[in-house]
């Protein structure tokens, strides 16, 4: 590639999709159905911010893999897990960290979250209608401006809805939902509220054989993080497990069933 | 029917030469020093927002003096052509010196070609890794390209200002803050003192993070500057 140089009427801007296109760096969706896909991400709002907690296996006939990262820092203060086809979703995530980053050092001023949401819906309504290959992300931040964790959740023509309380994406979302339903409040505090997601995504993966659970014997947990003031954190694996380990001790003791209560 | 009068190819590159080095003569200077574990580029900015010095990719900063709207392209251009670059290959493969000689052809074919030679000068800083050399790539209007030991100075006045700080203590040993002292007093020269207001430091360096590229605050200026 060349120095991409534009003139004024043909200049696109900040924004990296558009640049991308009119270079020729985009890759157009394919339309093959074999992909690897099957998720259960959760994102909660509690009181400092918004906790995110997504399962880690792709399944395709079989298990593909078993330690997925389905969310990744799409910037310092916000978060993009991903449901659906996994080749689209990891693509859908690099370019949209690439396109906040390329906006960032064009325009030497961040995206702000709401900006960042509204972004991503052509990219998902482009991908959706055009592929088969479904991706449907979950946006969660931390809103610098107005000083809190927001969530932003999408349909699958790219229509994106703010979420005031939680959100769920994928194949295990029944599960979860109803979990974060009977155990939400507003204001959670931050214990309250990493335990409860946890708790949804067990719940998933107990009842979704495509979702994937504590894996004890491979010592791999699903993922946990936090969006804060302090922006994005990713809890520590030890920590995670704690929380695996806790709520697997409670059902072990109680043979499977939750006994009428959220534990 | 129209008159043209023959002019010697010498004497239209001296007569092009001439007005770009006009042009950029008119703006400030900035210099671009190595120090022990990064790089520094100081430019002397009165505007707060209309930056000289920027973030091109993780470990590559771009400064331009002369006409803003001119190397202000280029440098959206660079920003375009790394990402553009780490995104069909890898983060990895973007290289700085790519990046200058596509700088330096541009420059070429503008001054040559163009209906006006760009009166700009780029430098293009790399910070080194396991991979790569930490590097100083100066572009100049026409497009020569080099490469610069230590520390380059870009503008009107660099011989000057090149001449002032060679005197001083140079060295991949010094630290940021000894390093900054250095460029800014030779921006400033020995009856001047330029403001802290008036600065913009871009630095370069490792802090764990993928992106190397910081931009200083006047508190944290002054205080490397006591």
């Amino acid at each position: 590639m060349g120095l991409p140089l534009f003139d004024a009427q043909g200049d696109p801007g900040p924004s990296f999709v558009r640049f991308a296109e009119l270079s020729g760096l985009s890759r157009p969706p394919s339309t093959s159905d074999l992909s690897a896909h099957a998720t259960t991400v959760v994102a909660v709002r509690y009181a400092e911010g918004v906790v995110m907690v997504a399962d880690r296996q792709a399944t395709s006939y079989y298990v593909a893999n078993r330690d997925v990262r389905k969310i990744e820092a799409a910037d310092r203060y916000s978060a993009l897990a991903i449901s659906g086809s996994a080749a689209r979703g990891l693509e859908f995530i690099r370019m949209a960290q690439l396109s906040f980053e390329h906006y960032e050092k064009m325009s030497e001023s961040s995206l702000s979250l709401e900006g960042k949401a509204n972004y991503l819906s052509p990219l998902v309504q482009r991908n959706n209608l055009s592929s088969q290959l479904v991706v449907l992300p979950l946006l969660a931040g931390w809103d610098l401006a107005h000083q809190r964790g927001r969530i932003f959740e999408y349909d699958g023509a790219g229509g994106c809805y703010e979420r005031y309380d939680f959100s769920v994406i994928g194949s295990g979302s029944p599960f979860a939902d109803s979990t974060l339903r009977l155990g939400f409040q507003s204001d959670m505090p931050r214990e309250g509220a990493l335990a409860l997601a946890a708790l949804a995504i067990y719940e998933a993966a107990d009842n979704d054989p495509s979702t994937g659970g504590p894996d004890f014997v491979r010592n791999i947990f699903p993922m946990m993080v936090t969006l804060t003031f302090e922006g994005f954190h990713e809890l520590d694996h030890e920590v995670v497990a704690d929380y695996f380990r806790e709520i697997n001790n409670r059902r072990t003791q109680t043979g499977g069933v939750a006994g009428g209560t959220l534990r | 029917m129209s008159n043209y009068f023959y002019v010697a190819p010498e004497q239209l590159i001296k007569d092009r030469a001439e007005f770009a080095q006009k042009g950029i003569a008119r703006g400030r200077s900035i210099v671009s020093a190595i120090f022990d574990v990064g790089v520094v580029l100081v430019a002397e900015n009165p505007s707060a927002s209309l930056y000289k010095i920027s973030e091109i990719y993780d470990r590559i900063a771009f400064a331009g003096v002369g006409k803003y709207n001119e190397f202000d392209r280029l440098r959206e251009a660079g920003i375009r052509w790394a990402d553009g670059t780490g995104y069909t290959y890898s983060r990895e493969d973007v290289d700085a010196r790519a990046l200058a000689n596509y700088y330096a052809q541009h420059l070429g074919d503008m001054f040559t070609e163009g209906q006006k030679p760009l009166e700009v000068e780029i430098l293009v800083a790399q910070l080194g890794n396991k991979y790569r050399p930490t590097k100083l790539y100066r572009v100049a209007y026409e497009g020569t390209i080099s490469d610069e030991e230590h520390f380059a100075v870009l503008g009107g006045d660099a011989e000057t200002i090149k001449g002032r700080f060679a005197e001083l203590e140079i060295g991949l040993h010094l630290t940021l803050a000894e390093t900054l002292q250095n460029a800014v007093s030779a921006l400033a020269g020995p009856d001047r003192r330029v403001p802290v207001s008036d600065l913009e430091v871009g630095v370069l360096q490792d802090r764990g993070d993928r992106r190397t590229f910081a931009r200083l605050t006047d508190e944290q200026i002054a205080a490397l500057l006591v």
